[in-house]
C-alpha cells in the first residue's frame, strides 16, 4: 500500500491540471467572497447590526456564507467542490485517455492498493483544498468586515468547514468511481455537472408538475432522496423556513423534509459508497 | 539469475479464444524473440503473463508471478505501450513517479534516460515526442529498476535505424549479462540477428518454440543447389538415395534443387559415381522465409494483392452536336 502510496503522490503532484485546478478554484472561491464581503459590507443594513455588532444567526449567516462562496444557502454554489471532483476524475480519467493504466500496474500490481491509494490521496488533496479555501475566504472576508463586531463561535466555523469537506470529499469519490466504471474522462466530466444540475432539476420538476396534477406532494417531497439534492444538505443550514421565511433550518427528522445532515450523509454518502463498491469490482476484475 | 515459465496461458474473447494453452520457457541469458501474425495473440500473451487481463494458466518469474512481487520493477521491466504517458508530464517526472513506487532512487531516473539518449528532452513534455522517443521512453521505464528479466512488445517501433541497431546491441548486451529477455517484433530481420530462441505463435497457438536455427530449419526452402552437366543423371542417383524423404527437380538446364539431403552427402554422392560437379551451394532460408511459410495458414487477417488494371486506351473527346 505504501508503494501505491508514494506513486499516487507523486502522480498527483507532477501534473500540471492538479496545481492550476487548484490554485484556480482558489483565486475564484477567495475572490467570490472579496467580491461579495465588499457588495454585502457597503450594503449591510444598520438595523441587521446592534450597534456595529452582528450576533446570532445574522452573524452565523453571514461568516458561512462568506467562507464558502454561499453554499450554505445552495450548494450548487460551491464551485470547490466540483473542481475537487474534477481532480478526482483526471486520477482516473488519464489512467485510460493515455494508457497509463498498464504502466501503473506493471509498478504497482495489486490493483486493490492503486485503487485505495487513489481514493486516500486525492481525498486528503480535497481535504486541504476545501480547508484552505474556507480559510483564506474567511481571511479575507474579515477584512472586508473590520470595523464590524461578529460573535461566532470557533465551534461552529469548525463544523462548517467539516461540513464542507465531508461533501467535498463524497462528491469527489463519486466522482472518480463513475469515471473507472465508464473508463470515459470526458463522459464522467459531463456526467459530473449534468447529473446534479440537469438530471436532478429535470427529476424534481416532473415530480413538482405529478404533484400538482395529482394533488399528492408525495412525489415532490420524494426529491429531496436524490443523490445530489440529499447530499446538498450536508452543507446547507439556511433556507426556507415553515411560514415561507428565510433563516437557520433546524430539520427535526432524520429523513424528514428537509433531509437532517445526519440523513443527507446517509444518503449521499450510501450512493457514493454503492457506486465506489461496483467501481472497485470492476477494477479489480476487468482486464487492464 | 531469472527465469519465465509460462504454462497453459489462455484467454478468450466473447467465446473466441485470443490465446490458448501456450507454455513456454524464457531462459536466462537469452533474447527469445516472440513471433506471430497481426492478431496472433502476442499482446495478450505479454498482458496474461503480467496479469493485465485476465485469463487462465500462470506465468512466472524466478518462481513467483508478477502480481506478487512488492517492488516489481527491480524483477520486471515491461514496454506494453506505445506512448504509456501523460502528454504534459515531463519524461524525468514519469520515471520518477514509477521509480517511487518501486523505492528507486532518483538518480537512477537521470541514468536510464541518459542511456536511452533523451537526457537533453528529461524536462520536456512528452507530447512533442516522436514514436520513437517515446519507446525510447518506455524502455527508460523498463530499464528504470535494472530489472533481471525484460518483456518487450514491438519495442523497435518507430526507432530509425540507428535506433534499432542500438537496441538490438542493447539487448544482447543485457542478455549476455544474464538476463532474460522476451521481445516480440515484426522485424523479423531484426529478430534474425538479435534472438537465440523463438517462440512462433498463430492464433492463439503455438507453432513452434525453440532455437532459431532450428525454426529456420522447418522450412522447405532450406535446399542444396547443383549445377552439373550431368543433372538427368544426378537425380537418379539422388532420387534413389533420398528413398521418398525429401525431393529433387530440375531447375533449369543442368541445374538441380535438392531437399532432404545435405550438401555434403550431395557432392559425395556425385564423386562416387565419377559424376562432374560445376557448383554445390547450400540455401538456408531466411527466419522471414521460414515466418512466412510456416505462419502462413495462421494468419488472423490475410491482405490481398492490388488488382492488375490494364492501362485504358486514351479516349479522344466527342463532338457533339452544335
Amino acid at each position: 500500500m505504501t508503494a501505491a502510496l508514494r506513486y499516487e503522490i507523486t502522480r498527483l503532484r507532477t501534473l500540471r491540471s492538479t496545481w492550476w485546478l487548484t490554485f484556480g478554484v482558489l483565486f475564484v472561491g477567495v475572490g467570490f467572497t472579496a467580491i461579495a464581503s465588499l457588495v454585502i459590507r457597503l450594503n449591510l443594513h444598520t438595523d441587521e447590526l446592534n450597534g456595529q455588532q452582528l450576533s446570532g444567526d445574522m452573524a452565523k449567516f453571514y461568516v458561512d456564507a462568506a467562507m464558502t462562496q454561499f453554499s450554505i444557502v445552495d450548494p450548487m454554489f460551491y464551485l470547490v467542490a466540483f473542481v475537487a471532483a474534477i481532480v478526482g476524475v483526471l486520477a482516473w480519467g488519464h489512467e485510460y485517455r493515455h494508457g497509463m493504466i498498464r504502466a501503473t500496474l506493471t509498478a504497482v500490481p495489486q490493483r486493490w492498493a492503486v485503487f485505495s491509494a487513489k481514493y486516500v490521496v486525492v481525498g486528503a488533496w480535497v481535504v486541504v483544498l476545501v480547508v484552505t479555501s474556507c480559510l483564506l475566504s474567511l481571511l479575507v472576508a474579515s477584512i472586508f468586515f473590520m470595523g464590524i463586531d461578529v460573535s461566532y463561535e470557533a465551534e461552529d466555523i469548525l463544523v462548517t468547514i467539516l461540513r464542507h469537506v465531508l461533501y467535498s470529499v463524497l462528491v469527489t469519490w463519486l466522482a472518480m468511481s463513475l469515471t473507472v466504471l465508464v473508463r470515459h474522462q470526458t463522459f464522467a466530466l459531463v456526467m459530473l455537472f449534468l447529473w446534479p444540475m440537469g438530471i436532478e432539476t429535470l427529476v424534481k420538476a416532473f415530480a413538482v408538475m405529478v404533484s400538482a396534477f395529482s394533488g399528492n406532494k408525495v412525489y415532490e417531497h420524494a426529491t429531496r432522496f436524490l443523490p445530489f439534492n440529499a447530499g446538498g444538505r450536508i452543507m446547507q443550514t439556511f433556507g426556507a423556513l415553515p411560514g415561507g421565511t428565510f433563516g437557520l433550518q433546524h430539520p427535526s427528522q432524520m429523513f424528514g423534509d428537509p433531509l437532517s445532515l445526519l440523513g443527507g450523509t446517509i444518503v449521499f454518502g450510501g450512493f457514493s459508497a454503492l457506486i465506489t463498491a461496483g467501481a472497485f469490482a470492476a477494477f479489480v476484475t476487468r482486464d487492464a | 539469475m531469472a527465469m519465465i515459465e509460462a504454462r497453459n496461458l489462455a484467454k478468450s474473447y466473447a467465446g473466441k479464444a485470443a490465446v490458448s494453452g501456450l507454455s513456454f520457457d524464457v531462459r536466462p541469458g537469452t533474447v527469445t524473440g516472440f513471433l506471430g501474425p497481426n492478431g496472433a495473440g502476442k499482446s495478450t500473451t505479454m498482458r496474461l503473463m503480467l496479469g493485465l487481463d485476465n485469463g487462465s494458466g500462470t506465468c512466472t518469474f524466478d518462481g513467483k508471478p508478477f502480481t506478487s512481487y512488492a517492488q516489481p520493477m527491480r524483477e520486471v521491466g515491461a514496454l506494453l505501450e506505445a506512448k504509456p504517458f501523460h502528454p504534459t508530464r515531463s519524461a524525468r517526472n514519469h520515471l520518477r513517479m514509477l521509480a517511487a513506487a518501486n523505492r528507486i532512487p532518483d538518480s537512477r531516473v537521470d541514468e536510464v534516460l541518459g542511456l536511452v539518449g533523451l537526457h537533453d528532452v528529461a524536462g520536456k513534455k512528452p507530447s512533442t515526442f516522436s514514436l520513437g522517443m517515446g519507446q525510447r521512453l518506455g524502455l527508460a521505464a523498463a530499464l528504470l529498476g535494472d530489472p533481471h528479466t525484460l518483456i518487450l512488445d514491438e519495442p523497435a517501433n518507430g526507432l530509425d535505424p540507428q535506433g534499432i541497431h542500438w537496441l538490438r546491441e542493447l539487448l544482447k548486451a543485457l542478455a549476455a549479462d544474464g538476463r532474460s529477455v522476451f521481445v516480440s517484433s515484426h522485424l523479423l530481420s531484426e529478430m534474425a540477428l538479435m534472438a537465440d530462441e523463438l517462440v512462433v505463435i498463430g492464433k492463439g497457438r503455438m507453432i513452434a518454440n525453440g532455437p532459431v536455427a532450428d525454426f529456420t530449419k522447418m522450412s522447405v526452402r532450406n535446399h542444396v543447389r547443383v549445377v552439373t552437366p550431368q543433372a538427368s543423371e544426378l537425380a537418379s542417383l539422388i532420387g534413389a538415395k533420398l528413398a521418398g524423404v525429401g525431393s529433387v527437380q530440375l531447375a533449369a538446364a543442368g541445374e538441380l534443387t535438392v531437399t532432404g539431403l545435405d550438401a555434403r552427402a550431395v557432392g559425395d554422392l556425385a564423386f562416387d559415381n565419377a559424376i562432374r560437379v560445376h557448383e554445390l551451394s547450400t540455401h538456408q532460408a531466411t527466419l522471414e522465409e521460414a515466418f512466412l511459410e510456416i505462419t502462413g495458414s495462421s494468419a488472423e487477417y490475410n491482405a490481398h494483392a492490388p488488382e492488375q488494371h490494364a492501362p485504358k486506351p486514351p479516349t479522344t473527346p466527342q463532338e457533339g452536336p452544335r
